[in-house]
């Protein structure tokens, strides 16, 4: 399988970028996120029951298409490009990796054929509040009652999507080390609260699990490795997101750059506006090589994902944050309102940019795996 | 992880990542083959291209000698024109295989990239017949003479003229910054022809011999040093030079649409390599910031790994630009964009200068080195990365020319920009 993007790959982009258009513009992820869920269940049945996104990354034998990183990466670059708010990537970038990564015949049987028929929202939960992202551990605790099965208590914080789900995979600590649990995320023992956000568009919510029901997702004490993993692949998957949102952010900059008068010229015809554009767009060419290259890796050199992923997630949330940013500057005023969706992807820019570890805790995660 | 180890990986996931079909695979076999019996040792792990006074120069020359004799020489040119015809992914997989074999690549420079490829675009088939077997040959070797004192990032403001004299033009006028004037015996420049013309409209392209230039034959380099101690380029003074009109390509007065495949070219030329020799830097300054006990230092690791993402950046967006080619896609016009591509590697080079410095602590402030001026590698690199956002069309040139050609942003004036 090569880099080059297939016809399919074009073809399904187009089909999702027209959906995402008539369905879920930017305008809709406002109202969205006006109300307690940032998540349209209709669009997200139809994703899948139409387009069959969910699908692709889940194995064939588990009611998906087939695992195919490089196609799910362009349907995120289209996502990103409208704001789409809800599962995506708590979904298919942190749960369905997890599950696929732990082997788990039972598990993945109970549950990918629901993430892949679009009727089941999941996501993964580990962390302890106030803890950092690489800290994994210590947000909840897992026993286990002699024909009871397992419980768990504890608190876990900024789970993604956490409002939406079904089910939440929480990483708690269990005799063996930390592991991974399936949480009824509706069920008896788990009390959710929504955290506002500085991206309104992404839901993050708060667990409280009380003694609520969990059952052991691969091996005991696999958390850590499971949990990397998933990672990873949400790195890359944020990546492409971030690629286009950045995206929609220069071509908003250049439409309004050449629409815009000032001086008696457009003011894409002065140089510091014209410099601004080209520079969002050389870095936001760079992020794109990285993104499509690490999600072509996924599948067709999986050793260098652990250094591509990384690499990837920081060039593009930093090559979203400068397109962004420079989105509000060339826009002036009209820029800093609220009624103009510059500051949306400003405050997606940001978010993305702290998701999971800043650039600079990526970068250093990166020298550790190029074991400088 | 080690430099070879690196480039290694880049070597293996070209193939995988490009899928360039069975063909280029059986070329790869093939060329693998030859050098492996031919590659000279003494040239292992020698650089290309050979600065002045290279100690390995006639080794060099040889191994040229050696690479043309076999018919690896000017390898993308049609075959038609003494060429191999490979296409850009079978010229990745060579470049690949030197860099397995570790010997250089002996090209024909910048006659080979950028003058060549304009001879075979604009030239008469008499011209091509001409030129480009003496390109190959090693016996034109070309210097640019496109920049003038008045004219650099505003090339067509060029004011040396060409006066029609029979079958000859006689040129007179003064040039800078001529790059390896010391080797050449050629010159590629532009002169004004019809100087009641518009600004672009006058403008001829002449391939000018300079081998015995010097007072008396109308032409005369003056050396500049250069920030580095060394002198790279020269004025290049032209008073009364004549050169037959056979050697206007593209026809008189016609020369603009040339210059614009030649600088086309001498942009987007290090796409797909660029990454390797970065590569390799790369490697080598970790090495001696390990010697120096500085990688535990978390500023140290964030500054390397940003320029290890950088040059990944570059390896990806080539394997990127190859992939589509192999796919048979007409790439679009951002990935195979010259000056996006100019930007990236340029701005990368001259902060990793300034990088590598940096880890050099104390000792940066001192000339014990083996270069010019006794100057070390880093510090040299340091002071010639300088150069890269300034020569073939500044960056803030390049910033214009994506604004304006990618983008479709308005000009700012008429023709601001080479
Ligand atoms: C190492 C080296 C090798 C070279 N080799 C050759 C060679 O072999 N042959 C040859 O012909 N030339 C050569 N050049 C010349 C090179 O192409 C010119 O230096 C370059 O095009 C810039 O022209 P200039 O030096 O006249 O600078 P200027 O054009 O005077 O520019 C000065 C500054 O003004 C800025 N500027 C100019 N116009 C604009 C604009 N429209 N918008 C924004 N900013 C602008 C520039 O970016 C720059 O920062 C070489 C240069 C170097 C450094």
């Amino acid at each position: 399988m090569s880099l080059a993007v297939t016809t399919e790959q074009e073809d399904l982009r187009t089909a999702v970028g027209r959906f995402l258009d008539a369905r879920s513009p930017v305008r809709r992820a406002r109202e969205l996120m006006a109300g307690e869920v940032p998540h349209d269940a209709d669009v997200w049945r139809a994703l899948a029951a139409d387009l069959g996104v969910q699908g692709i990354g889940v194995p064939g034998e588990y009611g998906g298409s087939g695992v195919d990183v490089q196609t799910l990466a362009h349907v995120f670059e289209e996502a990103g490009r409208v704001l789409l708010p809800g599962p995506l990537l708590a979904t298919l970038g942190l749960a369905a990796p997890l599950l696929v990564a732990a082997g788990d015949g039972d598990a993945q049987a109970r549950y990918l054929p629901g993430i892949a028929a679009g009727t089941t929202v999941a996501t993964v939960g580990w962390l302890a509040p106030g803890a950092p992202w690489d800290a994994v551990g210590g947000a909840a605790t897992a026993v286990r009652r002699p024909g009871a099965g397992w419980f768990v208590d504890g608190r876990v914080a900024l789970v993604l999507d956490g409002l939406a789900a079904d089910l939440c995979l929480v990483v708690a600590d269990a005799p063996a080390g930390p592991s991974v649990f399936a949480v009824d995320a509706a069920g008896p023992g788990v009390d959710r609260r929504r955290v506002r956000a500085l991206d309104p568009t992404r839901g993050l919510a708060d667990l409280v699990l009380d003694g609520a029901p969990g059952t052991l997702v691969g091996e005991e004490g696999a958390g850590r490795a499971l949990l990397d993993a998933a990672l990873d692949r949400a790195c890359v998957l944020l990546a492409a997101e971030t690629v286009g949102a950045a995206q929609a952010c220069l071509d908003a900059s250049v439409s309004y750059a050449m629409r815009r008068e000032q001086f008696g010229r457009p003011i894409g015809s002065f140089q510091a506006v014209k410099h601004k554009c080209a520079e969002v767009l050389v870095e936001i060419e760079g992020a794109r090589s990285c993104a499509r290259y690490a999600a072509w890796a996924c599948g067709a050199s999986p050793e260098e994902v652990p250094v591509v992923a990384v690499l990837a997630k920081a060039a593009g949330a930093e090559a979203l944050f400068r397109a962004a940013a420079e989105n509000v500057q060339i826009h002036g005023g009209i820029g800093f309102t609220w009624e103009h969706d510059a500051h949306l992807y400003l405050k997606r820019a940001k978010a993305c940019q702290v998701l999971f570890g800043d650039t600079r805790a990526f970068r250093l995660r990166l020298a550790d795996r190029l074991g400088l | 992880m080690t430099d070879s180890r690196t480039v290694y990986r880049a070597a293996r996931s070209t193939a995988a990542a490009v899928d360039p079909g069975p063909e280029a695979e059986e070329f790869r076999r093939e060329f693998r083959a030859w050098l492996s019996e031919h590659a000279p040792p003494e040239l292992r792990g020698v650089g290309w291209p050979a600065v002045q006074g290279s100690p390995h120069a006639a080794a060099l020359k040889a191994w040229g000698d050696v690479l043309c004799e076999a018919g690896y020489m000017c390898v993308a040119w049609p075959r038609e024109y003494g060429g191999r015809g490979l296409s850009p992914v079978e010229v990745a997989i060579m470049n690949e295989e030197f860099d397995r074999a570790g010997v250089p690549r002996v090209t024909r420079g910048r006659a080979e990239t950028t003058v060549g490829p304009a001879i075979i675009a604009h030239g008469t088939e008499e011209q091509k017949a001409y030129f480009l077997p003496r390109i190959i040959s090693g016996e034109h070797v070309y210097c640019q003479g496109f920049s003038e004192p008045e004219a650099g990032s505003d090339l067509a403001g060029l004011r040396t003229s060409g006066v029609v004299d029979g079958d000859e033009l006689v040129i007179s006028g003064q040039k800078v910054w001529t790059s390896g004037y010391y080797e050449s015996t050629m010159m590629f420049c532009l002169v004004r022809t019809d100087p009641d013309a518009a600004k672009h409209a006058g403008i001829s392209y002449v391939l000018l011999p300079v081998a015995e230039n010097g007072p008396g034959t109308g032409i005369e380099f003056r050396p500049i040093r250069q920030l580095t101690g060394r002198s790279g380029f020269a004025e290049t003074f032209l008073d009364g030079a004549r050169v037959p009109l056979f050697n206007v390509i593209g026809g008189l007065h016609q020369g603009w649409r040339v210059t614009v495949t030649t600088l086309g070219h001498e942009r987007g030329n290090r796409a797909t390599i660029a990454h390797v020799g970065y590569a390799r830097d790369f490697w080598a300054v970790v090495e001696e910031a390990r010697a120096r006990g500085l990688t535990d230092d978390p500023a140290v690791r964030e500054k390397l790994a940003w320029a290890w993402t950088q040059i990944e950046t570059m390896r990806f967006s080539g394997l990127q630009l190859l992939a589509a080619l192999a796919a048979g896609q007409d790439p679009s016009a951002r990935a195979e964009n010259g000056s996006v591509t100019k930007i990236r590697w340029s701005e990368y080079a001259s902060r990793f200068g300034e990088i590598a410095v940096d880890l050099l602590g104390p000792e940066a402030l001192t000339a014990g080195g083996t270069g010019e001026e006794g100057l070390g590698y880093w510090q040299e690199q340091f002071l010639s990365s300088r150069s890269g956002t300034i020569w073939g069309g500044t960056a803030e040139v390049q910033r214009n020319i994506i604004a304006e050609r990618v983008l479709g942003l308005p000009k700012e004036r008429k023709g601001a920009g080479r």
